[in-house]
């Protein structure tokens, strides 16, 4: 009796085709021998049965076409946010490789140990260096507030 | 052209494979969203959502995941966030009423058949129909991507973002809610009145 239960509650499932091959093997076998389980059976394979064939609603045409458009536009401005971002990511390593190549290009313009320990040339160097590196970052930190306006904007639209 | 090679080309930027894509999906994808949402105005809305996120996020699916799962996947999360935004209380919600929109022709069975199996097909059919409208959301939708969309449970439970236990625990469920459903509504017909 025990078994009989357990075996009914996966009826709906078998008739769902949702169990392993064993479970549903011996699902079918004990309904084969089981009236009241067999007619359960038919019962949830005729239910199954109505789902499967229901009318499928269409969309209609022009919301196809919408979306294809709409995605289209979408999937150029993602092309075209990517493409930025790698210059933007170009020009970053690109400043950083010229202030620190200023470096040694300083030293062997002043050709000689000694003027590289000159304090003053030091100095002079570091506020090249600094001035780069501000007018980089404030570069940077404008596009950055360019592109979520941008950003935003497109959002709105 | 295959489903793979079309992702493939529409990940290289590829429009043509966009609008293929959209072709090959748009009555499954627009048939789940109405299982999901039921409303024609809102279906329609989210279905080009759907298409639109695909764009953004092509590029970030593994192609190495079930492209349906993934595209099925990305329209219920838009479909779940509309319906908690705009009706929170219908994601549970019992509704009643056929398919706004829907044309008579959409709902023929088969033109070949006897035409009194065909009245009797659209009958059954349209209470099948309201009886599935009536259960809640997570029912609906479990219930129309396995006999639907006609997925695995594995893939359900992709869809679904929940273990495959307790996919096979909200089909049974579910299963046990449109038989009850339809017995209620029409205790006559013998398919509903075994056991």
């Amino acid at each position: 009796m025990k078994e009989h239960e357990k075996l009914r509650e996966e009826l709906s499932l078998a008739a769902a085709g949702a169990l392993g091959r064993d479970e549903e093997q011996r699902v079918l076998l004990h309904a084969a021998s089981c009236e009241e389980c067999a007619a359960e059976l038919e019962e949830w394979r005729s239910l199954a049965g109505g789902l499967r064939r229901l009318p499928t609603p269409q969309p209609r045409g022009e919301v196809v076409e919408r979306s294809i458009a709409l995605a289209a536009m979408r999937f150029a401005e993602e092309s075209e946010y990517r493409s930025n971002r790698r210059v933007m990511i170009f020009l970053l390593a690109f400043a950083w490789v010229l202030t620190l190549a200023s470096w040694p290009v300083f030293r062997m313009l002043s050709s000689g140990v000694l003027t590289w320990l000159d304090p003053q040339f030091n100095h002079t160097w570091m506020s090249f260096a600094a001035l780069t590196l501000f007018l980089w970052a404030t570069g940077g930190v404008a596009a950055v507030l360019l592109a979520r306006q941008r950003q935003s904007e497109r959002s709105m639209a | 052209m295959g489903l793979e090679s079309e992702v493939a080309q529409l990940r290289r930027g590829d429009l043509d494979a966009l609008a293929a894509m959209v072709s090959r999906y748009q009555n499954r994808l627009y048939r789940y969203l109405m299982r999901l949402v039921r409303q024609p105005a809102d279906a329609e809305d989210l279905f080009q959502q759907t298409w639109v996120r695909v764009a953004e996020r092509i590029r970030q699916y593994d192609p190495q995941r079930n492209f349906d799962a993934w595209l099925f996947s990305v329209a219920r999360n838009l479909a779940i966030d509309h319906l908690r935004r705009v009706r929170p209380d219908s994601l549970d919600e019992p509704a009643s009423g056929e398919i706004e929109g829907e044309t008579k022709a959409a709902r023929l069975v088969s033109k070949d058949r006897p035409a009194i199996d065909g009245i009797l097909e659209r009958e059954r059919a349209g209470q099948v129909e309201s009886a599935l409208e009536e259960l809640p959301v997570t029912y609906r939708e479990v219930l129309t991507l396995r006999f639907e969309e006609e997925m695995k449970l594995e893939e359900i439970a992709a869809v679904l973002e929940i273990p495959l236990s307790t996919v096979k625990t909200r089909l049974r469920r579910s299963l046990g809610r449109m038989r009850m459903t339809m017995r209620a509504r029409c205790p006559n017909d013998d398919r509903n009145a075994n056991a």
